[in-house]
């Protein structure tokens, strides 16, 4: 009876564990500007780069194609 | 479970249109698609970026392409109707949106041919999938138009 319940409450717990994926049409809110990494603080962004260029002695490589759709 | 694994990989592949695969009558209707030509199905955006690039070399192709052959068809997936008639008119406006477009607010036509990203491109012939481009590509136009001229031989 125990080990019934057991499973049955695991078998629910999983269910419970069920994410959708999110659709490729489904991304306007990951697609706002807003979700990039330090969105809107271009400064902090610039001096975070300054530093990375300057460690790695190389430039570039930091961006990401397309708008954060899911394209490319 | 190697069973289960497959039967839900087999199924989401089976929900989604495949190159090969013929579209629903709900989806020829909805469309108003005919087996005398052509047609090439946009999948766009107000707030996909790669989109509203693509968009105005697919009205270039649209532009050259003979009607009677070929038809460019615009579905705009956006959730907000609103967003998406004051994005199709700043196009318009610019001359860089000149085919039909449908809107999709209900994502039901979208969720039919299931793309697995944006922008995505279905090219239907004989209410068939024959090809599917996803995602942007450089010169779009000149690949269309080079597909085109494979699909008319």
């Amino acid at each position: 009876m125990i080990k019934s319940a057991m499973i049955l409450t695991s078998l629910l717990l999983f269910t419970g564990c069920a994410i959708t994926d999110v659709q490729p049409w489904e991304k306007e809110t990951l697609a706002k500007d807003t979700m990039t990494v330090n969105a809107g603080n271009s400064l902090f962004t610039k001096f975070e780069n300054h530093i990375y260029f300057s460690k790695e002695g190389s430039k570039g490589g930091g961006g990401v194609a397309g708008g954060g759709c899911g394209c490319n | 479970m190697r069973f289960l694994i497959l039967t839900l990989f087999l199924s989401s592949l089976l929900f989604s249109y495949q190159e090969g695969d013929t579209i629903s009558q709900n989806i020829q209707t909805k469309l108003n698609i005919k087996e005398d030509k052509i047609y090439i199905i946009d999948f766009f955006a107000s707030w996909c970026k790669s989109c509203k690039k693509e968009i105005p070399y697919i009205s270039k192709v649209h532009q050259t392409v003979d009607a009677k052959q070929v038809e460019i068809i615009g579905i705009d997936v956006d959730k907000d109707i609103e967003k998406a008639k004051s994005f199709q008119k700043e196009l318009k406006a610019k001359n860089t949106l000149t085919f039909r477009v449908i809107n999709d607010p209900q994502n039901s036509i979208v969720k039919e041919f299931n793309p697995i990203g944006m922008p995505a491109l279905f090219y239907i012939q004989n209410n068939k999938v024959v090809h599917t481009i996803y995602g942007a590509v450089d010169n779009i136009d000149k690949i269309i138009l080079n597909d085109l001229k494979r699909l008319q031989k």
